[in-house]
C-alpha cells in the first residue's frame, strides 16, 4: 500500500526542479570558492555535493517520477520524533534556546560557509518534508507560501546584520575603522541609485506577476456571521496577535498590548541613550538594545507567526508539522483562574461571593476580595519591579536615563515580558487569568 | 540670521546663500555698467547676503559707518543704509530679495521700536543728509520682517528729516503696503537694476473715525453685503450639504425592509429536543443552539445558547464526541451547560430568552440576553424547565 496517496508525479517532478535549483546555487558557490583560491579539498567536497544534487534531481525528474517506487521520503521515525516535539512549551523553549544560541554563537554561524550550510540544510529539510502529505498541505497552501519565503528572508537579513556587526566588532576591537567608514565612497544618485531602484522595481513586478499567475488566490466561501472556518486564522502578520489572544483577554491582547507595542516602538528613539552604532553595524556596542529588540521580534513575533501558521490546526489545537489535522483531536486544557487556585485549592473554601440581592458596594468588595491575590500580584509586578530593577540590574540605566525615561523603559520591558510569562504560566499551571473579573470585563 | 553666520569659518553654502551671493555679484555688475549709481548699487547689494558668512565686514566699510564702532549687523546695516540715503539717494532703494516670501505685514515692519531701533535711528540722524523719503518703502518690504529688517526702515526714514520715531512709523506703515505690491510684482528683477523709485507714500491716515459714523446708516447694507460674500455662501453651502448627508445617514439607519431574521421565533415543541442533546440546526439561520440537559444545577432544562464565543465573537462548533463547544479561533472550550472551561474565553456562553408559548411551541427571543456571571441564568425567562 502506498503510504502517501497524494504524492503525485507532479510533486516529485517539482522536487526534482528544486534539487536542480539547489545544485545550481551550489555550483555558483563552488565557482566563487574556486576564484577565491580555496583549498583543493574544499573544492572537491563542494563539487561532489553538487554532483550528488544533480543526480538526485535527475532521478526525481526521470526514473522515480512514479510515486509507487519513490524512495526519498522523510523517514517516518524522524517524522514521529518531530511531531512528538510539537507542543507549545517545547516550541517556545526551543525557539528561545535558538535565540540565545544565535546571539552567543554569532561569530561562528555568520561565517559564510556555515551560513551557506545552514541554508542548504533548511532547503533540503523543506524538500524532504514536502514528500509528506500533511506538511505539503500546510506549506503549499497559497496563504502560506509567502510566509515560507518570509522565513528565509528574515533568516537572510538576520544573518546580514550579524555578519556585518561581527566584522565591525572585530575591527573596533583592533582599533581599526569600521567597514562603513573605510568604504565611505559617495556615489551618484543618477545613475547609481536610480538604476538600482529601477532594477528592483522591475524584479519585484516580475515576482508579483509570476506569483499572481502561479498561485491562485486563496478564496473561500462567502462570509457568514454564524459560520467560522475551522481553523480560523488571522492574516499572517496578525498571527502573533492571534496567539497572544490565546493567553490574554481580548481587551488586553487586542487593544492594550498592541498599543503598547506601537507606542513602545515610537518611544525607542527617546529611550535610547546609547550614541554608538550610529551609521554602522555593531553588536557589542549596543548589546542591550539589540537583544531586547530581537527577543521581541524573533521569538515573540516571528516565532508566533510560525507557530500560528504551521502548528495551529482545527480548534486552534497544536499539531506537529507532519500530523494529520484531526478536528476531533482531544486536548484537555482545563484552565483555572488564580482566584480558584487560591480560594478553592489553597484554602479549601468556596470563592467569596455576595448574595444576589446584595448592594453594589458589597458586591464590589466581594469581587475585590475574591481577586485580591491576582490584583496584588499584578500591582506588585507593575509597581514594585521597576524600582527593584532600578536598584539592581538596571542601575546604570537608571542613573543615565533619569526617572521618567527609565520608568518608560521598565514598563515597556515588563509588558513585553508579560507575554512569555503568561504563556509559561498557562502551560505549566493551566492558569487562565491572574485577575478574572468577568463582571467588569476585566481580565488579566 | 546675521549673527548666526558671523562667527566660524565659512562652511558649505546653502542654496539660499549661494543665491544671495550670485545676486550680489549680478547687482555689482549691473552697477558697473551703469556708471552713475555704482557706489549706491554696491551699497544696495551689501545688505543682501544677510545669511552670508561675512556680512559684518562688508557694510562696515561703508564710508559713514566706518567711524562708529559697529555693534550688531543690524545696526551696521541701518547705518549703511542711512549713509547711502545721504550720499546717493535714488539708488538706495534696493530691496533685499533673498527670500521672496510674501511681503511682511506693515505693522510688523514698522511696529517694533526697541532700544536698538532708536539707536539706529539716532545713528542715521547723525549720518544726516537729505534722502528722498521713498527710501523707506523698499526697505519695508524686506522679507525677513524681523526687527533686523525693521531697523533699517526706521533708520532710513529718520535720515529723511528730523521727525520723531512715532511719526516715522506712521509714515512707514502705509508705505509698506505700497511697497508690498511693488515687490510682489517684480521680486526677481528688483535686485539687478535698482528699481524705479516708488512714489512717495501718501501719508494719509486711514479715515477710521469716519467709519464709525457711517456704520449706523449703512449697517443694513453691510449685513447684506456680508451675507452675499463668497465666504458666507461657501460655508452655508457646506453646512447645508453636511446637514443633508446627516439626515440621509439617519434615514439609512431605519431601512424599509429588514432582511435579518426576526428576533422572536418558534422552534417547535419541547419534545423535539431529547435530553442530553445539542440541536445545531438553528445555528446557520438564527445563531443559537438549543440545549436540553440536566447537567446545570441538576435541573432538567431546555435553553438556547447564543453561538457567539465570549472571547472574541467567533462561532464555536459543538463537538458531539467530546461533548463540548470548541472555538476554532483561539481554542476556547465550553461544557454543554455553556460554562467555559478551557482556552481564553473569560465567561460562559450567553443564553437568550426562551418560553413555552400558548400553542405549546417553544419560542426563542433573541432580543434578551442572560449572562451567567451576572447571575441572570436564574431568571425564569432564560430556560424552560421540563417537567416530565
Amino acid at each position: 500500500m502506498n503510504p502517501h496517496p497524494d504524492l503525485t508525479s507532479q510533486v516529485i517532478r517539482s522536487l526534482g526542479w528544486l534539487y536542480l535549483a539547489l545544485c545550481a546555487m551550489n555550483l555558483v558557490w563552488t565557482f566563487r570558492l574556486g576564484k577565491a583560491k580555496a583549498s583543493v579539498a574544499a573544492l572537491a567536497v563542494w563539487s561532489s555535493y553538487c554532483t550528488a544534487l544533480a543526480l538526485l534531481a535527475m532521478v526525481h525528474l526521470t526514473k522515480f517520477a512514479e510515486p509507487q517506487n519513490f524512495p526519498f521520503f522523510m523517514p517516518l521515525s524522524i517524522k514521529t520524533q518531530i511531531d512528538g516535539l510539537a507542543n507549545p512549551v517545547i516550541f517556545f523553549a526551543v525557539s528561545t534556546l535558538l535565540f540565545i544560541a544565535m546571539i552567543v554563537l554569532r561569530e561562528w554561524w555568520t561565517k559564510p560557509t556555515i551560513a551557506w550550510l545552514i541554508l542548504n540544510a533548511a532547503i533540503l529539510f523543506m524538500a524532504l518534508s514536502m514528500t509528506d502529505y500533511d506538511f505539503r498541505q500546510i506549506v503549499g497552501k497559497p496563504d502560506n507560501v509567502p510566509i515560507v519565503a518570509m522565513l528565509f528572508i528574515v533568516g537572510f537579513f538576520t544573518w546580514l546584520f550579524f555578519s556585518r556587526a561581527v566584522e565591525n566588532d572585530r575591527r573596533i576591537a583592533l582599533g581599526k575603522p569600521t567597514v562603513e567608514k573605510e568604504g565611505d565612497e559617495k556615489v551618484l544618485v543618477w545613475p547609481d541609485l536610480v538604476y538600482s531602484e529601477m532594477i528592483c522595481m522591475i524584479a519585484l513586478t516580475a515576482i508579483l506577476v509570476i506569483w499572481g499567475v502561479v498561485l491562485q488566490a486563496p478564496l473561500e466561501d462567502p462570509a457568514s456571521s454564524v459560520k467560522t472556518p475551522n481553523p480560523s486564522k488571522a492574516p499572517w502578520y496578525f498571527l502573533g496577535l492571534q496567539e497572544m489572544l490565546v493567553y490574554y483577554d481580548p481587551w488586553m491582547a487586542g487593544v492594550v498590548l498592541p498599543s503598547v507595542i506601537l507606542v513602545g516602538l515610537m518611544a525607542l528613539p527617546y529611550i535610547d541613550f546609547n550614541k554608538n552604532g550610529n551609521g554602522y553595524y555593531t553588536f557589542n556596542q549596543r548589546k542591550f538594545s539589540i537583544i531586547t529588540f530581537l527577543f521581541g521580534f524573533i521569538p515573540l513575533w516571528i516565532g508566533l507567526i510560525i507557530l500560528g501558521t504551521f502548528l495551529r490546526g482545527p480548534n486552534w489545537n497544536f499539531f506537529g508539522i507532519y500530523e494529520y489535522w484531526d478536528v476531533h483531536k482531544l486536548e484537555v486544557l482545563n484552565n483555572v483562574n488564580l482566584s480558584e487556585y487560591f480560594w478553592i485549592r489553597g484554602l479549601d473554601q468556596p470563592l467569596p461571593a455576595a448574595g444576589a440581592d446584595a448592594s453594589a458596594l458589597v458586591k464590589t468588595l466581594a469581587i475585590l476580595k475574591r481577586e485580591w491575590v491576582g490584583l496584588a500580584a499584578v500591582l506588585a509586578y507593575l509597581l514594585l519591579l521597576p524600582p527593584l530593577m532600578a536598584g539592581t540590574i538596571f542601575q546604570k540605566f537608571f542613573v543615565k536615563m533619569g526617572f521618567v525615561r527609565y520608568m518608560v523603559l521598565a514598563n515597556l520591558i515588563l509588558f513585553m515580558a508579560a507575554l512569555p510569562i503568561k504563556m509559561v504560566l498557562r502551560w505549566a499551571f493551566n492558569l487562565k487569568y491572574i485577575v478574572a473579573i468577568p463582571e467588569w470585563f476585566f481580565n488579566i | 540670521m546675521a549673527s548666526d553666520s558671523s562667527g566660524g569659518a565659512p562652511k558649505k553654502l546653502s542654496t539660499q546663500e549661494i543665491l544671495a551671493k550670485a545676486r550680489a555679484e549680478a547687482a555689482k555688475k549691473a552697477a558697473g555698467a551703469e556708471a552713475a549709481p555704482a557706489p549706491a548699487a554696491e551699497q544696495a547689494a551689501a545688505p543682501e547676503p544677510v545669511a552670508k558668512p561675512a556680512p559684518v565686514t562688508e557694510p562696515a566699510k561703508a564710508p559713514v559707518a566706518a567711524g562708529a564702532k559697529p555693534k550688531s549687523t543690524a545696526e551696521i546695516l541701518a547705518a549703511a543704509r542711512a549713509a547711502k540715503a545721504g550720499a546717493a539717494a535714488p539708488a538706495a532703494t534696493a530691496p533685499a530679495p533673498t527670500a521672496p516670501k510674501p511681503a511682511p505685514k506693515p505693522a510688523a515692519a514698522g511696529g517694533s521700536k526697541s532700544t536698538a531701533d532708536i539707536l539706529a535711528a539716532a545713528r542715521a540722524n547723525k549720518a544726516g543728509g537729505a534722502a528722498p523719503p521713498a527710501a523707506a518703502t523698499p526697505a519695508a518690504d524686506k522679507p525677513a520682517a524681523k526687527p533686523a529688517a525693521a531697523k533699517p526702515v526706521v533708520a532710513a526714514a529718520a535720515a529723511v528729516s528730523d521727525v520723531s520715531v512715532e511719526e516715522m512709523l506712521a509714515a512707514v506703515r502705509p508705505g509698506g503696503a505700497v511697497a508690498k505690491t511693488v515687490a510682489a510684482e517684480q521680486p526677481v528683477a528688483a535686485p539687478k537694476v535698482a528699481p524705479p523709485m516708488p512714489p512717495r507714500p501718501v501719508v494719509a491716515p486711514k479715515p477710521a473715525a469716519k467709519k464709525g459714523a457711517a456704520e449706523t446708516r449703512r449697517g443694513f447694507m453691510v449685513v447684506l453685503a456680508m451675507l452675499a460674500s463668497p465666504f458666507f455662501i461657501a460655508w452655508a453651502a457646506v453646512t447645508a450639504t453636511a446637514g443633508v448627508w446627516t439626515l440621509g445617514l439617519a434615514r439609512f439607519m431605519l431601512p424599509n425592509v429588514l432582511t435579518e431574521p426576526p428576533s422572536k421565533f418558534k422552534i417547535g415543541p419541547p419534545t423535539d429536543y431529547d435530553l442530553g442533546t445539542v440541536a445545531t440546526k438553528w445555528v446557520a439561520q438564527f445563531g443559537i443552539w438549543i440545549v436540553h440537559t440536566d447537567q446545570y444545577k441538576s435541573k432538567n432544562l431546555i435553553y438556547a445558547l447564543a453561538s457567539v464565543c465570549t472571547h472574541l465573537g467567533c462561532t464555536p462548533s459543538w463537538l458531539e464526541g467530546e461533548r463540548k463547544f470548541k472555538c476554532p479561533c483561539h481554542g476556547s472550550g465550553f461544557y454543554i451547560t455553556g460554562v467555559n472551561f478551557e482556552g481564553p474565553a473569560p465567561r460562559p456562553l450567553e443564553r437568550v430568552g426562551i418560553r413555552l408559548s400558548e400553542d405549546g411551541m417553544l419560542e426563542v427571543d433573541k432580543s434578551v440576553k442572560f449572562q451567567e456571571e451576572m447571575g441572570q441564568w436564574n431568571d425564569g425567562a432564560s430556560f424552560f424547565e421540563v417537567t416530565a
